[in-house]
């Protein structure tokens, strides 16, 4: 009984990692809605293309990367921004976890603003 | 001690069952985990970005390379990173990751014009909207020079110093070339110089012969007198063939081909062989912007126009080749060469089912502006204007006693 208890913790510890849902997601923002901390995104996976919605964890940031302005700096820094700064069509790129029916994410990286 | 191992094998599965279950649904995400070599695909650039290749000088001019890395530092490099290592801060939690420009090997396979495209496109079409790619499309920001630019600061990255070309990085077109040696050798040669051992018997002693890929002339244009084909002419012809009464050889493909028809070869497989076949001539690079051929809309059909076309007919000497009522039989027919010194038959214009480069009223203005290279039919862009061409159409395809079916006859 003691091996067959260790094979399933091995199994389960062992899928536990894949099943972490640490997914990254990257898309077109199609809507933003402030209040209810929500992003729309237009995704395109295996070939389809699909809307998911982002649901921003309280806490959650909204970031982008802009050139560092100090002299002695070369690379970039990063820069929060309101949710309410995202505007549609920009593409944004989130890792998500699977939180019951929702997409939650902990932080949104812009990736390009147009 | 039997039904305790049963039950502790249901748990088990139960277990791996109920953890497969909450599993995230596969539509949830584009992520793809195992995507590590980022957004390089071996798929070969569509027609319409087919005959995109990045001038020659591009690659090596100092001042496209500070122009493309001015453009480079201020839009790719948050994904692309500075480096070129696809590590920019934004890059590293895409789901597609950014390729790696240092990848001297991955670099080597992408194709110039693959390259212009990926970045004219982004990641709005497949194979790459499929993967998620987040790369944006840049051909309504970005001049043609700004992406040849960019592109060619790209290069640097791989350490390569020189311009970005089949014959630099065979492996580039190393599918086509396999392609290449299973269809096409027997009749155009290892080295595509139409030398094959079946060439001769194709047409024994007399035109049409295998098309030499390494001259400059190609028949079946809609490039100007004088210029090599595009890529979509070149498709055209893989696809549809090349009809030709032939010797004992063509006795197997249908439809009266001397070369056949590789309409059932996948798309993505016609392109690659078409991509090797460029590559056996620097001409492809070299030309710059590739021109074509403007058709017209057609006039009315009027008994006028066919007249004039008839008197067009005669004024422009078709009849000395193709005779009187366009049989191929004019006096001037049994004489005719081509640039191989071989003689070559005037077309039967009766019989629009063999044109070769096809019998739609637009194929036949093609020709008639283009000419066919290497043959004695000339090009006559300079010599009658859009609409006497038209009437010249009206005519030739009159004779023709099925006139609708050469409407719609392809090649």
């Amino acid at each position: 009984m003691s091996t067959i208890l260790a094979i399933v913790l091995t199994t389960v510890l062992g899928v536990s990692p894949t099943l972490a849902d640490d997914v990254p997601i990257s898309g077109t923002v199609k809507a933003v809605d402030v209040d209810a901390r929500t992003l729309t995104l237009e995704v395109a996976s295996k070939g389809k293309t699909q809307v998911v919605i982002v649901y921003m964890k309280a806490g959650a940031t909204v970031v982008r990367f802009v050139r560092a302005t100090e002299p002695e700096k070369t690379g970039f820094v990063e820069q929060s921004v309101p949710l309410s700064a995202v505007k549609a069509g920009w593409i944004v790129s989130a890792t998500t976890k699977h939180e019951g029916d929702r997409e939650v994410a902990e932080q949104v990286t812009i990736v390009v603003e147009r | 001690m039997r039904a305790k191992l049963f039950t502790s094998l249901a748990i088990v599965l139960g277990l791996l069952v109920g953890l497969w279950l909450v599993r995230p649904p596969a539509t949830r995400a584009n992520g793809d985990k195992h995507e590590e070599k980022g957004g390089h695909a071996h798929v070969p650039a569509p027609l319409e970005y087919a005959d995109g290749h990045v001038p020659l000088s591009v690659w090596t001019d100092p001042a496209m390379i500070a122009r493309g890395k001015a453009i480079y530092t201020t839009r790719c490099a948050v994904c692309h990173g500075d480096q070129g290592d696809g590590k920019g801060p934004a890059g590293v939690a895409l789901p597609l990751k950014p390729p790696d420009f240092r990848d001297k090997a991955g670099v080597a396979e992408m194709r110039d014009n693959y390259w212009f495209w990926r970045v004219s496109e982004g990641g709005q079409v497949e194979p790459f909207k499929g993967k998620g790619s987040a790369m944006p499309p840049w051909k309504s920001e970005l001049s043609v020079e700004d992406r040849w630019a960019v592109i060619a600061y790209q290069h640097t990255y791989s350490g390569h110093n020189g311009a970005h070309v089949p014959w630099e990085h065979p492996e580039s077109v190393a599918m086509g070339r396999d392609i290449f040696a299973m269809a096409c050798v027997p009749c155009h040669g290892v080295a595509g110089k139409g030398d094959g051992s079946v060439g001769p018997m194709l047409a024994p002693r007399r035109a049409p012969q295998p098309r030499d890929f390494t001259s400059a002339e190609f028949k079946f244009r809609s490039t100007p007198s004088g210029q090599l084909p595009t890529t979509a002419d070149l498709f055209r012809t893989l696809t549809e063939g090349v009809r030709s009464s032939g010797g004992p050889m063509t006795i197997g493909l249908r439809g009266q081909r001397i070369m056949p028809s590789f309409r059932h070869m996948p798309v993505e497989q016609r392109l690659e062989v078409l991509e090797y076949v460029k590559s056996l001539n620097r001409g492809f690079w070299e030309r710059g912007a590739v021109k074509t051929v403007t058709v017209p809309a057609p006039p009315t059909l009027t008994p006028e126009r066919l007249t004039r076309g008839k008197q067009l007919y005669a004024d422009a000497e078709c009849l000395a080749c193709h005779g009187e009522r366009g049989r191929g039989d004019g006096p001037s027919a049994p004489t005719l060469k081509d640039n191989r010194n071989l003689l070559i038959a005037a077309t039967d214009m009766t019989r629009p089912e063999r044109f070769k480069n096809g019998a739609r009223p637009e194929d036949v203005y093609r020709t008639l502006v283009t000419g066919l290279a290497g043959t004695p039919m000339p090009s006559y862009a300079d010599s009658l204007e859009p609409d006497q061409i038209w009437e010249l159409v009206f005519y030739v395809l009159s004779f023709s006693s099925n006139g609708p079916r050469a409407e719609k006859a392809t090649r």
